[in-house]
Formats: structure tokens, sequence, C-alpha cells
């Protein structure tokens, strides 16, 4: 990946965006292509698979485990609140082989900065999963939500597209249903084994999308090439839910942006995320009734996994 | 606003039943037997056990035989710069007298102060001062386009832009594939008929810009300007394409020449368009 950008390419890149001809041919406001496959991890709770364009490749799996509640906290009021409630971690990775920026030590900041905001808009308040529901028994035992997210390739606009997997594979997450019983110890509990039974965690469509949009020049566009990324004066990542509510927003980069920009910004990151989720589920509806049609005529459901062709 | 969700496709074998003739037009992958016959030599990709001489591959790719010598070439490899290629490069770092220039290659090539125009005549002496003003000429980042003159020991390339269709790039964009894509060509600048100019460098790097009639009476000083002219909306269109129509290539591993590219750009029209 180039990290290094002539000045005339940087005025083509601005100028371009000015004119709304990108220079791969999209306006200001167009995506690229994005393929998704869900549930290509047998081993994993739920899994996605995300590619945009000709590069950036997200794998994220979720696991969900047994675990105890996070008790910890001065505070009384917080520490009940927390015994009562089951627990997200996110971690995201760039793999080395993603881009030559990763390799040795240099993705470990990367790393930090992708998983923080990753687990900041997902464990807050704005988070959408009904952690409530994870409890098992509370004060206790809960379940332990891991997404884990693995960069593949990089070819620009990574933290939309960590979102946007994360998400589907929510959508593909299932949690094997508990079976509380009272003894004489207290309370305790036990796995239902039929897998019919396994629920998506509660919430799940709740769960915010992340939409960046990069200042270049005066005007702002949404998923930015590598290149583009170079020309970048400020970001602003704006976190969105399905109902078009604004989730969380981040900004990034050297540059500053003006009040009415910011404004103008957070309400076409708004539109624009609500209107990505409403794709993204359509997808995964679509998908989830073509495996579920191919159970019932019990054929196998063949996952392309990474023997896709795009 | 346009965002597309897809499903992935299985890859498609259409070409199974296309035969393997001989053995210099064999694909092999790492530790397949090339050949058992002791007569041959191996070279550059392949290796023999001591006892038997059987040769075999240590690369994926094909098999090239030159009288006895057994190489194989790679599909997937970086360049190889080789005397009088024509490669688009971009500068990574100033250095003494000299510019270091990634060009896909293993080792970034070498351009030397004396292997560039310098304005104020071809004949010109180099002096201190233009060792000063490096930078007025080529900086980090910048992109160009050049001729391998040489290679030194280690490997590494050194070019030259001591023409003045070499030098640098401006008003376009750049595309990158594969240098095992390109074709090696009589001429490597070429103009398109949608008013477009591309340069096909053989590492792989490929330019892609306004078309411009080749300069008359050579101004120096504009040689080295950063400032693009201005470009219409229906030329940033076509640049668009032409790049798109290079990566869609690539990505089903197309050979790249003119015409290639100037019939796939024809069939881009078929296509739907988004807006």
């Amino acid at each position: 990946m180039p990290v290094l950008i002539s000045p005339a390419e940087r005025e083509y890149i601005i100028n371009g965006v000015d004119h709304n001809i990108r220079a791969d041919g999209r306006g200001r406001l167009d995506y690229r292509q994005i393929v998704i496959e869900t549930g290509l991890i047998p081993q994993a709770s739920g899994s996605a698979r995300c590619r945009l364009g000709e590069g950036t490749d997200v794998l994220v799996g979720v696991n969900v485990e047994v675990g105890q509640v996070d008790m910890e906290g001065d505070d009384e009021v917080i520490r009940e609140r927390k015994s009562k409630r089951g627990r997200v971690i996110c971690n995201v990775e760039c793999s080395p082989i993603a881009s030559q920026q990763f390799a040795g030590r240099g993705a470990e900041d990367f790393n930090n900065e992708l998983t923080q905001t990753l687990d900041r808009v997902l464990n807050g308040p704005q988070g959408g999963l009904n952690l409530e529901k994870l409890c098992i028994i509370p004060g206790a035992e809960c379940w332990v939500v891991n997404i884990d997210a693995l960069i593949l390739d990089y070819a620009g606009n990574l933290l939309d597209m960590v979102f946007i997997t994360t998400r589907a594979a929510l959508h593909n997450t299932k949690v094997p249903k508990t079976i509380i019983t009272k003894t004489e110890d207290g309370l305790e509990f036990d796995f239902s084994d039929d897998m019919e039974d396994a629920e998506r965690i509660e919430g799940w469509e709740n769960v915010p999308i992340a939409v960046t949009l990069s200042k270049i020049g005066s005007r702002h566009i949404v998923d930015a090439t590598p290149l583009e990324e170079l020309t970048v004066d400020a970001r602003l990542l704006v976190a969105v839910n399905k109902n078009g509510k604004i989730c969380g927003v981040q900004k990034g980069g050297s540059g500053s942006i003006e009040p009415s920009l910011l404004n103008e910004m957070i309400q076409t990151g708004g539109t624009i995320g609500q209107h990505v989720i409403q794709k993204l589920d359509e997808q995964l509806e679509r998908e989830e009734k073509e495996t579920s049609k191919k159970i019932v005529r019990n054929e196998s459901v063949g996952k392309l996994g990474f023997f896709a062709a795009i | 606003m346009n965002v597309e969700f897809l499903l992935p496709e299985a890859h498609q074998n259409d070409d199974d039943d296309v035969e393997m003739p001989d053995v210099s037009d064999k694909f092999v992958t790492p530790g397949e037997t090339i050949s058992v016959n002791a007569q041959y030599m191996r070279s550059h990709g392949t290796f023999s056990d001591e006892k038997d001489g059987i040769i075999k591959s240590s690369l994926a790719g094909k098999v090239e035989i030159v009288n006895k010598l057994i190489s194989v070439r790679t599909v997937h490899s970086r360049y190889n710069a080789e005397i009088g290629d024509l490669i688009v490069g971009r500068i990574t770092e100033v250095a003494q007298k000299r510019w270091k220039v990634d060009i896909n290659s293993r080792q970034d090539a070498v351009l030397l102060l004396s292997a560039i125009n310098l304005p104020g005549g071809v004949m010109r002496r180099k002096t201190e001062e233009d060792e000063l003003q490096m930078r007025e000429y080529f900086s980090d980042g910048d992109i160009l386009a050049a001729e391998v003159s040489g290679t030194f020991q280690d490997g590494a390339a050194s070019i030259q832009t001591r023409n003045h269709k070499y030098g640098k790039l401006k008003n376009g964009s750049f595309v990158s594939v594969p240098p095992s894509l390109v074709q090696r060509c009589k001429t490597h600048f070429h103009v398109l008929s949608c008013g477009v100019d591309v340069v096909l460098g053989l590492n792989g790097y490929i330019w892609v810009c306004k078309h411009t009639p080749p300069l008359q009476d050579v101004d120096l000083e504009a040689i080295y300007s950063n400032e693009n002219e201005p470009i219409s909306d229906t030329t940033r269109e076509s640049i668009a394409r032409v790049c798109n129509c290079i990566t869609s290539l690539a990505r089903k591993f197309m050979i790249i020449n003119d015409s290639s590219i100037t019939l796939a750009y024809e069939a881009s029209f078929e296509t739907q368009n988004v807006d």
C-alpha cells in the first residue's frame, strides 16, 4: 500500500471530489461493492466475512462462552447493575499480510484504536445488544460475547467494514438456551441440547454500524480508498443504528471541521448509515432464506468461505 | 448514495479441458517434479536432490526451458528489472545525489542526479547547487516514468529519465497490477481514442492521465511542475473508466496492452451504469 502521495495526485483527488467524480468513477456518497457471507466458520457461534471492492477484507468471528459477571467498580450502584449483565469483549487485529504498514509492530497502535472504537460503541447503552438478557445467574454467571475481527486485506475504509461485518456476524450468532433450576445451594443451570432452541442475542438488530466521512477539500466523502485517505484533512466516524439515530461520533485526522459542515456530515452519516443497514439486512435475510431452503431440501449448505472467486 | 451487497461467487473452471502440451508450457506447484532427465540444468525457481538429480519446482508458475536450462517463472512475483524496460515508479527517498524509487521490485531502484534532465540545457554540468535543489525536481511521493538503464551488483535497478518522454507524471491517477500481466511492447505510451493517455510500466504500475500533445520545445520548468492542468468532467470520467477497466482485466488475469484496454473500455459501456 502506498504511504506516499504526489502533489499532483493529491490535487487530482481533491478536484475530483469537488466535481463529484472520484478516481474510480464513484460519486461522493457511493460505496464500493460489498461482498458478504455469513456462517463460514463452523466452530464459531457466529461469523461473517466482508470484502469491499478489490481490497479490504474483514473476517469477524463471534464466540459466546459462560463466564463470571464483571463485579469491579467502586460505585455500589454500578456494581449492582454490572452484576446483572452479560459482557461483550471486542478485539480487532490487523494481519501483517494485509498491508506493509501492519508489518512488525506497526499495527499495534492501530489495533488498539480499532478495538477501542468498536468496544466503545458496542458496550455502551447505545450498543443495541440486550446485555441483561445475557445474564444467566445474576451476580455469578453470564454469557460472554467475544467479538474477534481480523483484517485480512486493506484497501481503505476499515472501520466501516469492521462494523458492518460485526453486525452481520451478530445476526449469524446463536446462543444456546439455558435452563435454570433451583437446588439447595442456590441456582444452577444447564444447556438445552437442542440446537433448534438456540436463539439470537436479543437486540442484535439495534447494533449500530459506523459511517466514516472523510473531509477532502471543502467536501466530504464516504468509503475512501487508501490514496484518498492520504488526502484527508479530517475524518468523522458516525455510528448509526437502524432507526437512523446517532450512536456515537468520533473525529480523527489532523485537520479541522467547521461547525456547519460538522452538522451536515453527521446528518449525511445518519441517512447513509440507515440506508446501509437496510440494504445489509435485506442481504442477510436473503442469505438466510437460501440457507433454510437448502436445509429443507436436505442439500448441503456449502459456504464458500475462502474459496470464493470474488 | 449507493451501496450494494452481494453474495460471494464460486470460481468458474471453464478451462478444465485445456490440454497441457509439453513440459515447456507446464504449470507447476512447489515440490512438483519438472524433469527426471539428468541432462537438464536447473535455474531460478527450481531445486534438485543431490542423490537422484530430479529437478523439482520451488515456486508456483510456468516452466520455461531455454536449451537445457530449466527455470520457473511465477505469475505473482515482484518485478525483475531488465535493461531498456519502461517503468513507472514512485520516489520514496531523497538521498545524496540520488533518489530511491519504488518500482514494485525487491529493492528500490536508484535514480542518479546525473541521470535526469536538468533545466538549462542537456549538456549542463551538475553543480553543488543542483544537489541542494534535488527536491525541486523530484520529491517524496512523486510519480515518474523512467527507463531501466542497468542493474547493480546487489540486484537493484538503476533508472534514468534523460528523454523528454520520461519524467514526472501528473493529470491523472495511478493503478497497480501484477507485473506479469503487462505485455512487453514496442511502445508503452499509448493514446486511447477516448482522449486518455496510458503509461504501461512493465513493473505493473500504470499511469492513466489526460491526453497532452507531445511538447515541441521542451520547457524544462514545466516538466518538474506539480500543477495539474484543468481537466474536464468527461475526461475525468474516461480516466476513471479506463482505470476500472485495467483493474477488471487484472482481476480476471488477462493480459494488459493498449488493445485489451480499448476492448474492455468499449465493452464497459454495455454494462449498466449507476448514474
